[in-house]
């Protein structure tokens, strides 16, 4: 074999992606048709690329096991089947280089107190935001992804919370008016 | 039965570039990018683009008498992040529906084995 795919989860993430009694795994692979094989002991995941019918398929499963060993739950990433899905991480590490008190605080930021700026943030743009580890991963559909994006940096370089929620809502006011023109 | 070609994806967050070349890689047979179909540079990374630019070069290379592709996409690479961009997706579905038929896709983005400092300095991204 030579042409295997092959990505590396956290240990911990391991258990999600094959869920109790493998259905999350057997979920994965008949939706896909794509044969995965997890190595429970050093978290490696290989499959193989030649059998699948569809050729983008293969890009979609990768992002998936991404998504997952990034925090998200199972039915959350499955979302990255649609077309119009697409997955983004920002490693928090480039904001805040090494210290683990500042990526707390980043982290903190992100979700907001009892989750209110992440919900927020899910609300209005139509999204899923997970906050894991190191890193913070959103799923959202390509036109929403960029406003997304765009506000999640204006969190972590230090804007004020009021100003994100302002620029989100004037941003996804005017995306809604270009679409109903007729994009 | 027309011949095999290979499709180099270079798919980065801010353009798209797409090449057709013989297996060897030495002759093109058909090269266009994300400038080259539309006016205004934010445009030039978004997947519709990267769909137009896409059936551009199906055209031109089904002219060419190529109906058959490999796939290289092709990220930013070295030390700024591994993956594609979002426009590889909508390229080779666009590829695809033109009526090409894909073999393998394979990601050729350059991975350093531990090369440069990442840009941001000590202290990480500040404004």
């Amino acid at each position: 074999m030579i042409n295997m795919k092959y990505l590396k989860i956290p240990m911990e993430r391991i258990g999600v992606l094959i869920g109790s009694n493998g259905e999350t795994k057997k979920d994965l692979e008949e939706k896909s048709g794509i044969k995965i094989n997890i190595d429970s002991k050093n978290g490696e995941v290989t499959f193989d690329e030649n059998n699948s019918a569809d050729p983008l398929m293969i890009l979609k499963v990768e992002n998936i096991i991404n998504a997952i060993s990034r925090g998200f739950s199972p039915e959350k990433a499955f979302l990255l089947f649609s077309d119009e899905a697409d997955f983004f991480v920002f490693d928090l590490r480039d904001y805040a280089g090494k210290s683990d008190t500042h990526i707390r605080r980043l982290k903190s930021r992100i979700i907001g107190s009892e989750g209110k700026t992440k919900k927020v943030l899910e609300d209005l743009t139509n999204s899923k935001v997970s906050v894991h580890g190191h890193t913070v991963s959103i799923i959202s559909d390509i036109m929403r992804m960029n406003i997304l994006k765009k506000s999640i940096d204006m969190l972590l370089t230090g804007s004020k919370h009021a100003t994100v929620y302002r620029f989100v809502e004037a941003q996804m006011k005017e995306l809604k008016r270009s679409e109903r023109l007729g994009f | 039965m027309g011949k095999l070609g290979i499709a180099h994806i270079f798919a980065s967050f801010n353009n798209i570039i797409i090449t057709v070349t013989d297996l060897t890689g030495a002759e093109t047979f058909s090269r266009c990018s994300g400038g080259m179909v539309t006016k205004s540079a934010k445009d030039e990374g978004s997947p519709y683009t990267a769909m137009k630019v896409a059936q551009t070069v199906a055209e031109q290379i089904l002219e060419k008498g190529i109906d058959r592709l490999n796939v290289k996409v092709r990220g930013q690479g070295g030390n700024k992040g591994s993956t594609p961009g979002r426009g590889a997706q909508a390229a080779i579905r666009a590829l695809v529906r033109s009526g090409l038929k894909i073999g393998k896709i394979e990601d050729v983005t350059p991975l350093p084995h531990d090369g440069c400092r990442k840009k941001g300095g000590r202290r990480g991204r500040r404004i």
